[in-house]
């Protein structure tokens, strides 16, 4: 069996990141794009690297050295787990490669391990990413004993294995529950969306009482850290205990929790996972058509009406992309339930609320549009756009119009939430519905500027589009670029009339969105 | 309605794949397009209905250049590639409105088309589906369906016969000399030599991107079968 895992997890590798096209591609366009995106992916490692060096000599200078390997256990099992959340489901269940794989002598075991291991490898480079210098800052400053270094390479090696199987198991319940519904898509989309509030609901709670105990007890700041690591991750604090006070019986738990949860979930899932493909694979036919009057549109309705159909298909392209959006609303129900001050305590960036609200929303908004996907999910289908009698401008007005669409009811309840809990004088009203609506337009069609001409049509798992492509890797940058920038201005320049900055990123984004649009009587196969 | 003049494409990485092309398809001629895999059928294909760019030479469709014109020319062709990859999030009956809107063919004339073409070739049924819930040969039926719904003047097919049943090859067949009858001109790929000694008035053999023969079917296969036109033209291209 493991040379099977083995087989499968090196072909899910090849494909991953467009790795195995960067080998073998004679087009010198697609090597240097993706050496451009090596150089960003790198830039982006450069970045983190040196924010977890900061915070790890902080936690030492400040006499919390101890806490280092938790606080960094913590942050990489959370980023694991939110960011497989929404992968795990359709990785684990990818259908069309459990077709192919089953009919192989492969046992179900080594196809649900294979495609574990697949995000269990690409999870413990972030893991080592995260840990390695922390542990060098740690060790440079503390000087600790060598039992140090075994155990935290020791523990990075198991470390992404209990939030991914935590994460796997909500992705195995969802597509578990979803499977047996005839509007598979839709069900999933709610429940994921569902969980995902409750989970950002629970940890704005905790969010909240951490803030009020930091500023109750400032000299029992380790304390309080411990205990809400502790109430957080608790696996967290168990590396710390072996890693700082070198004790094998915590590591042992660590490592004992970690493969045995996991172990337990392979084998409860290897006894549904044929029946959940198969659920996944059927479909209800009804087979009775009746012809009743069709009813006849312009293109671009056509164009726009069938983005829409194909965005709520996917379970995967929605959770992912509507995440901005939703944030927007909770943190609107936040500011109404709680008032600004609060939230700006549990964000932990005084006045945020207060001075940048608008600068807020447009961020979130511009986080992750649809559109950054939305030319490489046409994938082998791409083939009707090129040769339809359209124009590249029906195409724009099909993909971005749904991209506002479905952006425009979450914008509307946030603001009308907003304003009903801010009542702001007229000018911080206009800024608060002008500038996150500049936001979510530009962010639309700067995604779509992206994803054409960072496009990728060859795969075989929409989270390959979705989750690890160049054009959204490209698209959040953007978007925080264009959000982030001016926000450091405001933070940066408290005297300056905010309102001076939200007039010049309005212009400024417009002027984007004006520029992007010339060129768009250009035939579709141009892109 | 189709003339290709010296067509040329070379991948990147240097494979010409097609070499100096030229051939004409008149209105009312169901034109076969032979080679063995990898001949350049495919991307002569592509390079006419606009998936593909080239290097050299010139497309015309009805007088109008692809590259220059290319939506007029879109809008009075046709193509249904070898592999049927359509919008499977759509219904039957969603994807041929979305086509009919597409080419903007009134209310009545679509009604009448879907019905007709979707009786003959037996998916009238099944048009409320999705089409992920398709077989192969009832996707590439909606294919064929959805590229006729605007009775298009130049018809462009890759391997058409590939995956569908004998019942509606022969419908396909009769679509393609009923389309002809009313003037326009169908271009298709294919590996099925009967077929096309059968089905075409004019054939070009094409291989290693170079056209090797070009005529009247009944001319090139006066005093031989195709199968044997092919094997000649092929044998003596690898003896070069």
């Amino acid at each position: 069996m493991t040379r099977q895992i083995r087989l499968l997890t090196k072909v899910s590798f090849l494909g991953l990141f467009g790795w195995n096209e960067f080998r073998f591609t004679k087009d010198r366009k697609k090597k240097t794009k993706y050496c451009l995106m090596g150089l960003l992916w790198l830039l982006v490692i450069v970045m983190m690297v040196a924010y977890v060096c900061a915070a790890s000599y902080g936690l030492v200078f400040m006499g919390m050295g101890r806490f280092v390997p938790a606080v960094l256990v913590m942050s990489v099992s959370l980023v694991v787990f939110f960011f497989t959340l929404f992968k795990a489901g359709p990785v684990l269940f990818e259908r069309r490669t459990y077709e192919k794989q089953i009919s192989l002598p492969i046992t179900i075991r080594a196809i649900i391990i294979s495609r574990f291991f697949s995000m269990y490898l690409t999870n413990m480079l972030l893991g080592m990413l995260v840990m390695l210098p922390g542990m060098a800052v740690y060790g440079i400053m503390e000087r600790p004993g060598l039992i140090f270094y075994v155990y935290g390479i020791v523990a990075i090696l198991f470390l992404p294995l209990l939030p991914l199987t935590a994460a796997s198991i909500l992705g195995a319940l969802i597509t578990g529950i979803s499977s047996r519904w005839r509007r598979k898509n839709l069900v999933s989309i709610l429940l994921s969306l569902i969980l995902v509030c409750v989970i950002l609901m629970g940890s704005f709670r905790m969010g909240g009482m951490q803030e009020d105990q930091l500023a109750a007890m400032v000299q029992e700041l380790a304390l309080v850290l411990e205990n809400q690591i502790m109430a957080a991750w608790p696996p967290a604090i168990w590396v710390m205990e072996a890693m700082a006070y070198e004790r094998t019986d915590m590591l042992l738990l660590f490592l004992g929790v970690s493969a045995g949860v996991f172990v337990v979930f392979l084998e409860v899932l290897r006894h549904f996972y044929s029946n959940i493909c198969s659920l996944l694979s059927s479909h209800e036919t009804k087979g009775n058509y009746r012809m009743r009057q069709l009813e006849v549109k312009s293109v671009r309705r056509s164009m726009l009406e069938r983005e829409l159909r194909h965005y709520f298909s996917s379970t995967v392209y929605v959770t992912n992309t509507v995440m901005g959006e939703l944030l927007m609303v909770i943190l609107a129900v936040a500011v109404l339930v709680m008032g600004s001050g609060s939230v700006e305590k549990m964000m932990g960036i005084p006045g945020i609320v207060e001075r940048a609200l608008p600068l807020l929303l447009g961020f979130l908004a511009v986080m992750m549009p649809m559109t950054s996907c939305s030319i490489s999910m046409e994938g082998k289908q791409w083939w009707m756009m090129q040769t339809l009698p359209i124009t590249k401008r029906d195409l724009v007005w099909g993909k971005t119009g749904a991209c506002l669409l479905v952006a425009f009811p979450f914008y509307l309840v946030s603001e009308v939430l907003l304003l009903a809990a801010l009542k702001p004088d007229f000018i911080n009203g206009l800024c608060l519905v002008a500038v996150p609506a500049v936001y979510i337009v530009f962010g639309a069609r700067a995604g779509l500027a992206i994803n054409e001409r960072l496009p990728i049509f060859e795969w075989d798992n929409e989270v390959r589009v979705v989750k690890q492509s160049a054009s959204t890797m490209v698209s959040l940058l953007a978007g925080a670029v264009a959000a982030l920038v001016p926000l450091g201005v405001l933070v940066a320049m408290p005297e300056l009339p905010a309102h001076i900055v939200y007039a010049v990123v309005v212009c400024v984004l417009a002027a984007g969105i004006w520029i992007m649009e010339a060129g768009g009587k250009k035939a579709v196969s141009d892109i | 309605m189709l003339e290709i003049k010296n067509l040329t494409k070379t991948y990147k990485g240097g494979k010409r794949a097609v070499d100096n092309l030229s051939i004409v398809v008149h209105p009312g001629d169901i034109y076969g397009f032979i080679g063995h895999n990898g001949a350049g059928k495919t991307t002569t294909i592509k390079s006419i209905v606009g998936i593909h760019d080239f290097d050299q030479g010139q497309i015309l469709v009805n007088g109008m250049d692809v590259r220059t014109q290319a939506l007029e020319c879109k809008k009075i062709m046709a193509f249904i590639p070898d592999n049927p990859d359509i919008y499977e999030y759509l219904t039957g009956i969603q994807y041929l409105n979305f086509m009919a809107d597409i080419y903007q063919v009134s209310r009545k004339a679509r009604e009448e088309r879907i019905r007709s073409e979707a009786e003959s070739f037996g998916i009238f049924p099944v048009l409320g589906d999705l089409v992920s819930t398709y077989s192969h040969g009832m996707r590439q039926k909606l294919a064929i369906i959805g590229a006729l719904i605007h009775d298009p003047k130049l018809l462009v097919l890759d391997e058409p016969f590939v995956g569908l049943d004998p019942e509606a090859s022969l419908i396909l067949k009769g679509k393609m000399h009923e389309l002809c009858g009313k003037g326009s001109a169908i271009f298709f790929s294919t590996h099925v030599l009967e077929v096309a000694e059968k089905l075409c008035n004019r054939i070009a053999v094409i291989s290693q991107g170079k056209l090797m023969v070009e005529g009247d079917t009944k001319e090139l296969t006066r005093d031989k079968s195709l199968e044997d036109v092919f094997m000649e033209v092929i044998g003596h291209d690898k003896a070069d």
